[in-house]
């Protein structure tokens, strides 16, 4: 039940020195102390590398880029990507469930990236692609992944559903010749309580191009 | 008469695609917790934080200050007594859910603490009578002592007895939408809920009692529910509370529990655990069982298990105990109280098997459960006249797909550190249709177009697809022909979906309607196409006349109707399914037989379960790809409950120390062994509901095959590496 590798490893894209070159002994401390404020600061440093600007604890405007479209809101700088998108944004193909970086059902893209946009910042995604599973069709043209999911009936309430796809897809286009181990490993960091990786696998195989061995 | 299921079958019994699956996979499905409505604001739920405490006082002044707030609802005032760390105080609704969390905070509450039990074993040490009651509050209470037979005096009649230690631990249901709603009131004083619900129109009444308002202006609405599980069958106290506050706050309000509260609110599965004799004669003839058992229900009323399981002994003592602590209430979970039950029979009976020197298997032949000779005279079809037949052949079936004969050994007999082993476990369950009225409404348009209409929810049991492939099936069209409208309480009658019953009301109610309709249909056109109404029939999407072979397309026929619309509506009930004449629509009553594979690494202690085979019959099966879902996925969460899940409690602050779902462990993928489907169709006997039973057997399966494994029984789940290692010290050191 280990995390995928790589995962959330794509934080704003920011290393460990960037992120105090960038924002300052205080935010370095105040990150340490975990506020919001010190990751708000970090994640507009490149732009603000003279002076460290301050934002909150108020809304803030902020632009995200959410399945090709630009879209604008106000919020609280702590508030995660995941609520933004689902309370301000009404975009709702990503799950809360943990709330807590468990569990995967809230996984989105960013710049092409599987992350965890219940512990992503909503600022920290300014500047970046994000996708979610609504991006996986268009029109009636279903991409090949949710396709394999429908036919091979992997998913029962759906809740977890789009995360696994939205991960699952990831695994794909960093690899298109993966195979089913390496697919398998890329969802280790999502998690279904209807039971539904039977099917899964089923979807993973034809996906693949393998024979499922008869179980 | 009630109209019977086709003979001749074209899309029933196929495997046929969930219809509404490319909106699910790609997230545009919405959900309850999805809902957002103009102006809708947020409610946050402030919990005890204690076990057990009493409100001293209760002050919110500074909370109506903070920013964004628009209004307050105390569930619990000064001196009100709280039972759980978990147990509901108030809740504020703001502009935004980052407001309401702040706005909580700001709550000044004084509790005086009281003692608390939250263990099971500090209970039964010391009785503290830390729980609601009448004059005398106990947590330990004797729930029953029952006796059959010659109760245990039937041991002198056996030749070898097994007494062991067994158990199965709480466990959450951690339902991935978590319960709650969104409520919204109207301009005429209606009241609309989008709410997580496993009864749609239950709901909707219930609030109609709670809010003190008429039933007709109650309308609930649950297109998608994130997982049920058997926890969500009412509005729940955030479900007046929401009402509450969006009705003071003259706007929407959304109320969803977090992840803690889901876990320690939101309802388990109670555990069981005790000593267990069983006793036989030398040729593996079980004569006597007795049970001491302990559940943990919560902090009211009971747990109690059915003893002992699918078997008949002929002489049994069981004495049922509930130890009530400070801890959230137990709901109903998939099969309530069959795992546990399952668990206390099946394991005992390999571990009677080891002692007899025999293959539990033979064991589990030799003490099936009898055919009723009586009901076999009565009615055929019913469960009762052919137990003993149904297991017998899914017991053959589960061996030669699990390959048993090969595969089993004495227990402990493999060498190595990692080892193998076999388990195998029965269930049984009812799942026939509801004792109040289904109802579904089908109208044809003269366009051609068809809608299905029932207040019934889906769980994610492809419910709405069954209505479509019954709809198609009779009117010769496809199942993504019918417009489907479900989940919305002014649809008409349901009832809540637990018991397994939601397919075998919903699918005959939709036959009947459906058929209504065609014959509806016919008799509106058949004097316009120049027919007798008698002569038609629907085929592949086309109109016939037998009597002058000639056809019309669909659409062709339909238009036929003119400025009409064809329609029918049908209902099902237990009742009408009993109807002698109706026999073979709708029935009760099903077995399985669960096979389990192992590996357990005796120096790690860490099980992997590698392979289930599961045979399971579900009468007349409607959609044979989402049955076999059901069943893979019951499998899976049986797994979880043997090797993973547990509510664990800390004894000194009486907090859930994983209400989280990290801690809290369910398996991933990897995890997760190949699981094998064998449905046995038996169409004669009518729909049969599925989502239950194949959860039931899995972790007795399991605690058999490490049993097998190790030659030492691991008593208690989850069999993680502390119980196991722990067994296998008890029993003298790491095998070889």
């Amino acid at each position: 039940m280990s995390d995928a590798p790589g995962r959330n490893d794509s934080r704003a894209g920011l290393s460990r020195r960037q992120f105090l070159k960038g924002s300052g002994v205080t935010a370095a401390t105040a990150a340490l102390a975990g506020t919001a404020e010190a990751v708000v600061q970090a994640a507009t440093a490149d732009k603000t590398k003279e002076k460290t600007e301050s934002m909150g604890p108020g809304p803030v405007a902020l632009t995200l880029d959410v399945n090709g479209a630009k879209m604008e809101t106000k919020v609280e700088p702590r508030v995660t990507l995941l609520d933004t998108l689902r309370n301000h944004l009404d975009v709702t193909g990503c799950k809360r469930v943990c709330d807590r970086g468990t569990c995967g059902a809230c996984t989105v893209l960013l710049d092409g990236k599987p992350v965890y946009a219940c512990t992503t910042l909503a600022l920290e995604a300014q500047g970046k692609k994000v996708r979610t599973a609504e991006s996986l069709v268009d029109g009636d043209k279903l991409d090949k992944v949710p396709a394999a999911f429908v036919k091979a009936d992997a998913q029962q309430c759906g809740f977890c559903t789009p995360g696994f796809v939205v991960s699952m897809y990831a695994a794909f286009q960093a690899n298109p010749s993966a195979g089913p181990g390496e697919i398998e490993d890329a969802l280790s960091g999502n998690i279904c309580r209807c039971g539904t990786y039977e099917q899964m696998r089923d979807a993973i195989a034809a996906l693949c191009k393998v024979k499922r061995k008869e179980a | 008469m009630a109209t019977k299921w086709p003979q001749k079958r074209r899309l029933i019994g196929t495997r046929v695609q969930r219809v509404d699956g490319s909106f699910k996979a790609t997230g545009r499905a919405r959900y309850s917790y999805d809902i957002n409505r103009p102006g809708q604001l947020h409610a946050v739920m402030l919990r005890s934080p204690h076990a057990h405490a009493k409100i001293k006082s209760l002050d919110t002044s500074d909370a109506e200050k903070m920013p964004g707030f628009k209004a307050i609802h105390v569930v619990a005032n000064a001196g009100k007594e709280l039972f759980y760390a978990g147990d509901e105080v108030l809740a504020i609704a703001c502009d935004t859910e980052e407001h309401a969390q702040d706005a909580v905070r700001a709550v000044k509450i004084e509790y005086e603490v009281l003692p608390h039990l939250v263990r099971e074993e500090d209970a039964l040490k010391k009785d503290l009578g830390t729980v609601p009651g009448g004059g005398q509050r106990k947590n330990v209470n004797v729930v029953s002592d029952d006796s059959s037979g010659k109760g245990a005096k039937g041991f002198d009649d056996a030749d070898v007895v097994s007494e062991g230690e067994y158990g199965v631990a709480v466990i959450a249901h951690q339902c991935l939408e978590p319960h709650g709603l969104v409520a919204e009131w109207g301009e005429d004083d209606s009241l609309t809920v989008w709410a997580s619900t496993q009864a749609v129109t239950g709901t909707a009444q219930q609030l109609a009692i709670m809010m003190r308002i008429p039933a007709t202006k109650v309308k609930c609405i649950t297109h998608y529910i994130g997982g049920g599980f058997g926890s969500k069958f009412g509005p729940d106290i955030q479900g007046r509370v929401a009402a509450e506050l969006a009705r003071k706050a003259k706007a929407p309000v959304k109320l969803m529990l977090d992840r803690a509260s889901e876990i320690t609110a939101g309802g388990n599965r109670p555990s069981i655990a005790g000593k267990v004799k069983i006793g036989a004669k030398k040729d593996g003839t079980i004569v006597a069982y007795e049970a001491d058992v302990y559940s943990i229900p919560g902090h009211i009323g009971a747990a109690t298990v059915k003893l002992p399981y699918v078997y008949t002994f002929p002489n049994t003592r069981v004495k049922q105990t509930a130890v009530r602590l400070n801890r959230g209430n137990q709901r109903a979970m998939r099969a309530p109280n069959h795992p546990q039950s399952c668990f206390m029979t099946d394991c005992a009976l390999d571990d009677l098997a080891a002692k007899l020197g025999m293959d539990p298997m033979l064991v589990r032949l030799k003490n099936l459960p009898p055919n009723d000779q009586e009901k076999a005279q009565t009615n055929p079809i019913h469960i009762d006249a052919i137990r003993h037949t149904l297991y017998t052949r899914q017991i053959e079936i589960a061996a030669a797909k699990s390959d048993w004969k090969k595969k089993w050994h004495p227990p402990g007999a493999g060498t190595g550190v990692v080892k193998h082993g076999i388990g195998m476990a029965l269930h049984t369950w009812g799942g026939q249709a509801s004792g109040q009225v289904n109802e579904c409404k089908v109208v044809i348009s003269k366009d051609g177009s068809v809608l299905a209409e029932s207040s019934t929810q889906d769980l994610g049991t492809a419910q709405r697809t069954v209505t479509a492939i019954v709809v198609a099936e009779l009117l010769g069209l496809k199942p993504e022909d019918i417009t489907l409208k479900i989940g919305e309480s002014q649809y008409g009658r349901s009832t809540g979906s637990g018991g397994s019953t939601t397919c075998p009301s919903q699918a005959p109610a939709t036959l009947q309607a459906v058929a209504a309709a065609r014959d509806d249909l016919f008799e509106k056109i058949a004097k316009k196409l120049g027919s007798k109404k008698e002569d038609l029939s629907l085929e592949n999407g086309k109109v016939v006349d037998k009597g002058r072979d000639k056809s019309w397309s669909w659409k062709e026929a339909c238009a036929r109707l003119g400025m009409d619309d064809a329609r029918g509506t049908g209902t099902w009930t237990f009742a009408e399914s009993e109807q002698p004449e109706n026999r073979g629509i709708s029935s009760s009553g099903v077995g399985g037989v669960q096979v389990a594979e192992v590996s357990v690494d005796t120096e790690t202690g860490i099980v992997r379960c590698t392979r289930v085979v599961a045979v399971q019959d579900c009468g007349l099966i409607i959609n044979k790809l989402g049955c076999e879902s059901q069943v893979a996925g019951g499998v899976i969460m049986g797994v979880n409950y043997a090797l993973f899940e547990e509510n664990l409690f800390d004894a000194t602050t009486g907090r859930q120390v994983n209400d989280d779902m990290e801690f809290y462990k369910l398996g991933g993928i990897k995890d997760m062994p190949d699981v094998v489907v064998h449905m046995m169709d038996m169409p004669e006997r009518g729909v049969i509901g599925i989502g239950e039973p194949p959860t039931i057997s899995t972790a007795a399966a399991i605690g058999n095959a490490v049993f097998n494994a190790l030659g030492v029984r691991v008593p208690y789940t989850p069999f993680t590496p502390d119980h196991v290692l722990a067994a296998l010290a008890k029993k003298g050191g790491k095998q070889s």
